[in-house]
């Protein structure tokens, strides 16, 4: 299991590093702490959502625990949830 | 900290001024009694747009306020209730709160006390208490076109009651430029979410590819809105004013029939297609064209690029209602400005340095070198002048603060009171601007609260019962002169008279002129309000006047006529940058002398002199003792001098009329200097106003003759020597 834990400032300028990070962590199972989140911008959600589908396809876990609140918030206001993000084997 | 979210919100707020502006000047036009649709559309225009900056940043306590101004401006416009005069100065108080709120979202600060109520006072004045949009929303509207009169009934629900439920679908695909300009969608659906109605997002997460297909800057994003509630189109398309051009967007009125109302990102209402291709083009992006019904209706007032205030910066010269066509302009840190003023200044020493030098070399007046100085010399002042002029605004804003001044004084102490504005458009130097609010307000104030009459007294004196001032601003003879003037009772002069002598500020027995009676209003701690009133008469009033206008090298006067009223005058530099001298030696060393202090010079004879108690002199001057002051003994040169026969005298006036009279050496020249601030390095130095740099590299002390004398000796007898 890897742990990645986000950057609390989630936009453009972060999500070049993001994509690698996750990307590097391909092939096992991922915890993404995103509970210093302070900003999740669409992009940022983007990388998370293309994450959740690439590790729902290898068929490895990805959970996000813990969740900010301004992760929640976004997520609500993005109009999708932690599901969407996660893979379908997370529990 | 190049957030460029902030630079974005720096540069609404910029906006918000300038619609604030606009606002007022409509306004104000509405208090003249212009009632006609494009004033009262200016006025919604601006507060709508307000509205919709602020719902992109998340001003939720702004947007509220500004939503119900517009509603009930809305109103008006669309002829459901009437305007008049009152109800004119309500809306001026409600957009004073406005401003407020804009200034509270700006510095972060709580909401303005007393903002709801006046609000609601407005809304009970027009007949529109809260719930009032459900009323103003059944009838049709005309110049919208977007509020397209649906029935779906009436909800009664809390203190904002929807009329009815519109439910719009937003198509909104964001481009991977905006992310670059700084922008986040998740910004735009806070901003979204503010406007209260329900909101149905569904993000398209198919079109998202998997981690190995994605390009993290690029994006793949789209989103379906679903908003329900009491909404209008615009106040949507506001929310999008700020990126309109980087993302696709389609908003669709669902209810009823299924008509597109706008289709593309632009601001065109053609109905073609969107503008630009997006990243990924949403299947479903609306292009239909617009209905018949939406292209008979009367023009569009939603907030595009055409009607809405550009970036560009006030131009408000003139364009009180046109709104149409702004002069382009460019928005400049000041700064940069103040940069290229300071280097200018540097030229003009240089040139200086070079005239004098070119000149001691002995060219003949003809040669090449002699003439091609002279046009060196006039394009260095041309260009002088023009970077002045770039630091020059309009007085404008400036009066507009005097409107809310005169509003609050006047409700302060029950008078009425009209405030009328000449020359706003006359252009002033920013710092000149910025110093002169304070004092001007305390003279605005003292008109309204010690110039005006109560109405019942103007009545009885067969005046009408407003009362009114005039403020106004004009070029003369290079200057800036800006008067308030009053049509109140005039100066009690005996009162001032009898006021001065109790306290102690003259002699009983002293014989006054009309004019220096005046003049006693500017003593320290004189105050001639009976009682002290929460709007001035605190005994800080005209002195501390009198001082902010000299520290800008100003003069302030006063006129008055019993029973007509008063003016006060208020004469400016135009530049705090340039200064015309004159240039004169005192005892080897150099000074400069405010040109428009100096009355007039004169050379001394024995006949002039008259001696005055035991160290002082006076000279007279065509009937007039005038003091004498000698300029080497005072600024601790050399003591005074035996004799001053023959001596040269600066003859100069001070804003009371007071004439001084004061000793040079010799007269060098008159020229234009620039002025190098001392303040900074070595605080207030009396006497001394700034320095310059002269042509010959020389640094010289510029005078302020007025703060000499009142600091002076006066000591000009032999016997007493001040040197050391």
């Amino acid at each position: 299991m890897t742990r990645l834990v986000l950057d609390p400032k989630l936009d453009l300028s972060k999500v070049a590093a993001l994509n690698k990070s996750l990307l590097a962590a391909k092939g096992d199972d991922l915890e993404i702490d995103a509970g210093q989140v302070t900003l999740l911008g669409a992009l940022g959600l983007q990388v998370l959502i293309a994450s959740a589908k690439t590790w729902r396809d290898s068929g490895q876990t990805l959970t996000i625990s813990p969740r900010s609140e301004f992760f929640d918030e976004a997520l609500e206001l993005f109009g999708v949830t932690v599901d969407d993000l996660q893979s379908t084997e997370a529990v | 900290m190049s957030d460029p979210m902030a630079e974005i919100r720096a540069s609404f707020f910029v906006e918000c001024e300038e619609l604030l502006e606009s606002l007022q000047d409509a306004l104000a036009a509405m208090g003249d009694g212009e009632y006609d649709g494009e004033t009262i559309n200016v006025v919604f225009r601006a507060v709508h747009s307000i509205k919709g900056g602020a719902g992109a940043f998340g001003l939720d306590a702004l947007v509220a306020f500004a939503h119900r101004y517009e509603t009930v401006m809305d109103a008006v416009r669309s002829g459901q209730v009437e305007l008049s005069p009152d109800a004119v100065k309500m809306f001026f108080n409600a957009a004073d709160y406005l401003q407020d709120h804009v200034r509270a979202a700006q510095e972060g600060d709580a909401a303005p006390e007393g903002a709801d109520e006046c609000l609601q006072e407005l809304e009970v004045f027009m007949g529109m208490p809260m719930g009032a949009e459900a009323e103003e929303e059944v009838s049709d509207f005309q110049p919208m076109g977007l509020m397209l009169d649906l029935d779906i009934g009436e909800l009664d629900v809390g203190e904002t009651v929807p009329a009815k439920e519109t439910v719009f679908t937003v198509d909104f695909t964001p481009h991977s430029a905006l992310f670059v300009s700084g922008n986040e969608p998740l910004h735009l659906l806070r901003a979204i979410r503010g406007l209260g109605a329900l909101m149905d997002v569904s993000l398209d997460i198919d079109r998202i590819p998997d981690l190995d297909a994605l390009t993290a800057e690029q994006s793949y994003l789209h989103w379906k809105i679903r908003l329900a509630g009491d909404l209008r189109e615009e106040d949507i398309r506001e929310a999008f004013d700020f990126i309109e051009d980087v993302c696709d967007l389609g908003i669709n009125r669902e209810a009823g029939e299924e008509a597109p109302l706008f289709s593309s990102a632009g601001p065109d209402t053609t109905g073609q297609n969107p503008s630009r291709p997006a990243d990924t083009q949403p299947e479903d992006s609306s292009v239909a064209p617009l209905t018949d019904s939406a292209n008979t209706a009367p023009p569009k007032v939603m907030s595009s690029p055409a009607n809405k205030p550009s970036a560009t910066s006030g131009g408000a010269a003139g364009g009180q209602k046109s709104g149409s066509e702004p002069s382009p302009t460019v928005r400049v840190d000041l700064d940069r400005i103040d940069r290229l003023v300071n280097l200018v200044g540097e030229l003009v020493i240089n040139q200086a340095m070079l005239s004098q030098s070119v000149t001691e070399s002995g060219f003949p007046p003809n040669s090449a070198v002699m003439t091609g100085l002279e046009a060196f010399m006039m394009l260095t002042r041309d260009i002088q002048d023009s970077v002045m002029m770039i630091r020059a605004q309009p007085a404008k804003p400036l009066f507009q603060r005097m409107g809310r001044i005169v509003r609050e004084a006047s409700a302060a102490v029950g008078k009425e009171v009209r405030l009328k504005v000449e020359g706003e458009t006359t252009e002033v130097d920013k710092t000149v601007i910025e110093r002169l609010s304070d004092p001007l307000t305390h003279m605005i104030r003292n008109s309204v609260d010690h110039g005006l009459e109560m109405p019942e007294q103007r009545r009885a004196a067969g005046k009408p019962s407003e009362g009114v001032i005039t403020l106004s601003a004009q070029h003369r003879s290079g200057r800036v002169v800006i008067e308030v003037e009053d049509d109140g009772a005039g100066i009690n002069r005996p009162k001032v008279l009898q006021k001065a002598i109790d306290k102690g500020l003259i002699a009983p027995d002293a014989q006054l002129s009309d004019t220096e009676i005046d003049n006693l209003l500017f003593l320290p701690g004189f105050s001639t309000a009976d009682q002290v009133s929460a709007l001035s008469g605190r005994g800080v009033g005209m002195d501390v006047v009198r001082s902010a206008i000299q520290s800008l090298g100003g003069r302030i006067t006063i006129q008055s006529e019993p029973g007509k009223g008063s003016i006060f005058s208020i004469s400016l530099p135009l530049t705090l940058a340039v200064l015309d001298g004159m240039v004169v030696s005192v005892s080897g060393e150099t000074l400069v002398v405010p040109l428009n202090a100096i009355l007039e010079t004169q050379t001394l004879t024995g006949a002039d002199l008259r001696k005055l108690g035991p160290n002082t002199n006076v000279i007279h001057v065509r009937g007039e003792f005038v003091p004498l002051y000698d300029l080497g003994a005072e600024l601790g040169y050399r003591g005074a001098m035996e004799t001053y026969e023959g001596c040269i005298v600066l003859l100069t006036a001070q804003e009371n009329g007071q004439r001084n009279a004061l000793i040079v050496d010799q007269i060098i020249e008159q020229r234009q200097v620039v002025i190098k601030g001392l303040q900074q390095a070595y605080g207030h130095i009396p006497g001394v106003a700034a320095a310059t740099i002269l042509g010959d590299g020389q640094i010289a002390l510029i005078l302020d003759p007025a703060d000499l004398v009142q600091n002076a000796t006066g000591y000009t007898r032999s016997d007493f020597s001040l040197a050391g």
